[in-house]
């Protein structure tokens, strides 16, 4: 805001003066520097640079006025998870013309990507580790630098599954620290050296160090927050978090820690994030040049390791500040394996057979008002969407899972009968992981799912509170009899709240509920101009997101949604 | 106007054309001067990323200039060189890395009718760049041997066997100081896309083959085994700095040997004026030099390339940049305060195989690692 301003003002003043010299030059051009210059339309601003970024590097972003105010290009960061980002710029999707991920070897290693990044340069370093909170690092004895030396994915996998560590990860499906920590477990399980591939899978391995996944999410910036949150000494708290070096350190640096994390990392071998800046449209290679110029040069570099605890690729650099991170010993790199059906099976077995299954309430705002403006049209895509056929990377993300449960509560001046959708599981192999085809069964189960959305009719009021209300009491039901599911509400509306209970109403209602529905998070999906503001106010109450159908692509919204779940 | 006034005006005026015509006579007799010589128009060029940073130093455009042989230059791929040799379309010079890749752009020349000349102004050796602690389990181990003060002889050999018996570093004797269960591998960037990657290729086959492939039986079965020294390494860079990048900046970890241009290292050391305590060398016995391949397709790139040779100058700027130019003297001499220790006289060299049978190998490799 005050930037723009102060843009404004010094063009002004620009033009003052350059009315001042014109002056002097000729009595005659005083006409153009009257009232008619003022109205004049303000010279174009310059183009912008988009830079695709991962939404780790959201912590980078005061690069923005740095940048513009060094080398004068308008750079501009968009964000988005790894795996989505990978793919936007793979199918040349994206606008942005340059990228910038923590890793980009997915898409480095396919001729097709090789093909949409005219240059590459890799600007900071950082390795994903484990951090493990004090206490529980001295009950595993992990303390000692000694033994901590000596600490590897399998014995990680083994607390885990032994209820030891109980960690934050970002989702393994979406995100790269998520995925190359179960590319860790995969490979020290495994005992190869190298090339892994998706028949090499240990099944077990993955199962036990998922049973101490704990809290998910969708980014660090959420997690970090949660963490702070959550953080605990007891049995079923969250005890560690496992991410970039980076956001460990400024966790620990940030004061709100109860107590601070050991870093632990992995002898068989850490993936290292190694975040080259990517050129994806060759007409802007010398704004380019200017930006990595400057990310690379000692200022931004410093200020880099110093604000962001990332390690600088400048070797000198590097040398100066070794003082802000962990003097372990040597870090021997997991090797990268670029093979794709491992990644993709290894996803999609995370998604339908190893994270903890799904089980929601979505509760349908089918009030009149739905009619109107292609809203209801738009609540059938969004379940079309969750029930469809779309196989690409994003799509599977999307979709409904096997072992998925799903209740529809559709409502208008009350809450009306829910319709029960149950996933069937997928038949896992004994060995290894592949991307598995949707067996006759899930399919069927699929076409239900979109022939009940297309049967919703639209009419009468809109009693949100009182069915949102409903479901989470539904939701505790079913949680009560089986612990094993994630919980939720995916609630989708247009209006604002007219029959029932207030807001207010049913605060105090969910005040009233048993202390396990904290645990039971509340999505609304919005298609009108319903109160976002009380929206907003309902899940800060029960926790969860808000989230604008109308500004947002419905991927997006189930991507995330996902992540949370 | 009085008389006086009169005739001073006049004076004035007279005094005003004679200056004008003077200063008119004299700007064109300058200009004669200059047409005389010849307008010294830009020679275009095509280089490999290799010469790059040399074409665009201050020094090396002023010594061009001032010879009358300024360049304008666009980088591309040396692999994707010969594709540039189009008859009526020809740059003046091309300057890719690698004889392979020269031998293929004159092949192409001599196709399209184009006369060309082919000089060799400065080369580096092909290199692996390690660590002390790696060097000592390789001298163990029969695989490498001391050549001089932190400089070794690799046996490429030996050290190519137990790559592709898939030994483990923690399998090898004294491998205390490197207890890891990756495998014993040399980080090659992407053979797809790299002429180093294709020179490693070439190492290999001459290690295993005993001798330079020169016929198509023996590459394709050889290129076909050879794959796994690719293809196991995982993801490999595909930009010419990358593997270098990861040697320095993510250091023993994730690259305990590294394949490069010599003068990638020797550069990094003269820019930062040192290289860490632990880094070494070794010289794999035998090795390729890589020569950067100077190909002139007018009679004044025939008179750059001849500059390039002989001008004192622009050789010391090409060992700034870390290359080898005739007089070794002036290469050694030059690293010398950095502290790193370089072979001085590499003995045995081999060419690789015909540019058709390594494009046969890499195409080779390629399909293998695509399983």
């Amino acid at each position: 805001m005050s930037r723009a301003v102060n843009r404004t003002v010094n063009r002004t003043v620009n033009r003052m003066k350059l009315c001042g010299l014109l002056l002097l030059a000729a009595a005659t051009t005083l006409a153009a520097c009257g009232k008619k210059d003022e109205r004049a339309p303000a010279p174009p601003e310059k183009p912008v640079f988009s830079v695709l970024a991962t939404s780790d590097l959201k912590d980078a972003l005061p690069l923005e006025e740095m940048v513009e105010k060094a080398t004068g290009v308008r750079l501009r960061f968009t964000f988005g998870g790894t795996m989505e980002s990978t793919e936007a710029v793979l199918s040349a999707s994206t606008p942005a013309h340059a990228a910038w991920f923590a890793n980009a070897k997915y898409l480095l290693s396919d001729p097709y990507g090789q093909g949409r990044v005219k240059l590459q340069e890799k600007i900071m370093l950082s390795p994903i580790t484990v951090g493990v909170s004090q206490t529980t690092a001295r009950r595993l004895g992990w303390d000692d630098p000694a033994t901590a030396a000596k600490v590897g994915w399998k014995e990680i996998t083994k607390a885990a599954a032994e209820g030891k560590l109980s960690y934050a990860l970002s989702n393994p499906a979406t995100s790269n620290q998520g995925f190359m920590a179960l590319m860790g477990v995969v490979a020290a399980a495994s005992n190869k050296a190298e090339a892994l591939t998706a028949a090499d899978v240990d099944r077990g391995a993955i199962a036990g160090f998922l049973k101490g996944y704990k809290l998910p999410g969708d980014n660090s910036t959420y997690l970090s927050e949660k963490f702070i949150e959550q953080q605990g000494t007891q049995a079923g708290q969250v005890n560690s978090f496992i991410n970039y070096e980076s956001w460990l350190l400024s966790l620990n640096n940030s004061g709100k820690l109860r107590e601070k994390l050991v870093l632990v990392y992995p002898n068989e071998g850490v993936s290292t994030a190694d975040y080259p800046f990517m050129l994806l449209k060759e007409d802007r290679r010398d704004d380019y040049q200017k930006v990595v110029a400057y990310l690379k040069s000692p200022e931004a570099q410093k200020w880099l390791a110093r604000q962001t605890l990332r390690r600088p690729i400048n070797g000198e650099v590097a040398t100066g500040v070794a003082d802000l991170f962990p003097k372990e010993g040597m870090r021997v790199e997991l090797p990268f394996s670029p093979d794709r059906q491992l990644a993709d099976g290894l996803i999609d077995a995370y998604l339908n057979e190893f994270r903890r299954p799904i089980a929601s309430t979505f509760v349908l705002d089918t009030s009149g008002s739905m009619d109107g403006q292609g809203r209801r049209q738009q609540l059938v895509q969004a379940l079309h969407y969750v029930a469809g056929a779309d196989s690409s990377l994003t799509g599977r993300l999307a979709k409904l899972t096997s072992r998925e449960r799903v209740w529809m509560l559709p409502f208008s001046d009350q809450p009306w009968r829910m319709t029960y959708f149950e996933l069937p599981r997928g038949n896992p192999q004994a060995r290894g992981v592949q991307v598995q085809e949707d067996s006759a069964a899930k399919q069927a189960v699929l076409a239900e799912v979109r022939a009940y959305a297309d049967g919703l009719r639209m009419t009468g009021g809109t009693a949100l509170y009182d069915s949102v209300l409903a479901a989470l009491q539904h939701m505790l039901e079913q949680k009560q009899k089986n612990p094993n599911y994630q919980y939720s509400v995916v609630a989708f509306t247009d209006g604002e709240n007219t029959k029932g209970r207030s807001l207010q109403q049913f605060q105090q209602a969910y005040a009233a509920l048993p202390e396990d529905v904290r645990g039971i998070p509340v999505f609304m999906v919005l298609f009108g101009e319903a109160k976002e503001a009380d929206l907003k106010a309902l899940v800060q109450t029960t926790g969860g997101k808000v989230f604008d159908a109308r500004k947002m692509p419905l991927y997006a919204v189930f991507k995330d949604i996902r992540a949370y779940q | 106007m009085s008389k006086t006034s009169k005739v001073l005006l006049t004076l004035v005026l007279l005094a005003g054309f004679a200056a004008a015509l003077y200063f008119a006579l004299r700007g064109q007799k300058a200009a004669v001067a200059e047409a005389s010589l010849g307008p010294a128009t830009e020679l275009k060029g095509v280089i490999s990323l290799d010469v790059e940073p040399f074409f665009k130093d201050e020094r090396v455009r002023k010594i061009l200039a001032d010879n009358r042989l300024p360049v304008s230059v666009t980088r591309v791929g040396s692999r994707e060189m010969a594709a540039k040799v189009v008859a009526g379309q020809m740059p003046d010079f091309l300057f890719p890395s690698g004889v392979v890749a020269a031998n293929q752009v004159s092949d192409a020349a001599r196709k399209a009718g184009v006369p060309v000349a082919q000089s060799s102004p400065f080369h580096t050796p092909m290199v692996i760049a390690s660590w002390t602690p790696i060097a000592g389990i390789l001298v163990a181990n029969g695989m490498a041997r001391p050549l001089g003060d932190r400089t070794y002889g690799l046996d490429m050999a030996q050290l190519t066997q137990a790559m592709l018996a898939k030994k483990r570093w923690k399998d090898l004797k004294g491998a205390s100081a490197y207890d890891v269960s990756r495998s014993v591998l040399v980080s090659t960037t992407d053979v797809r896309r790299s002429n180093s990657a294709a020179m490693y290729l070439a190492l290999t086959s001459y290690a295993v083959h005993g001798d330079v492939v020169t016929d198509r039986g023996t590459a394709v079965p050889l290129a076909t085994r050879l794959a796994e020294l690719f293809k196991r390494q995982g993801y490999q860079e595909n930009y010419v700095n990358g593997n270098f990048d990861d040697y320095v900046a993510i250091g023993i970890g994730k690259t305990p040997m590294a394949f490069i241009y010599e003068n990638q290292l020797v550069a990094y050391a003269l820019d930062k004026k040192g290289v860490g305590a632990d880094m070494v060398l070794l010289y794999p016995q035998p090795t390729i030099v890589n020569k950067v391949v100077f190909i002139a397709a007018s009679e004044r790139a025939r008179a750059l390339a001849d500059l390039l040779g002989r001008h004192a100058e622009l050789q010391r700027i090409a060992v700034s940049y870390g290359f080898r130019v005739a007089d070794t003297g002036v290469f050694t001499q030059a690293i010398k305060p950095t502290g790193l220790a370089v072979e001085e006289r590499i003995t045995q060299v081999i060419d690789p195989p015909s540019f058709e049978l390594m494009a046969e190998m890499i195409e080779v490799v390629t399909k293998e690692m695509a399983q």
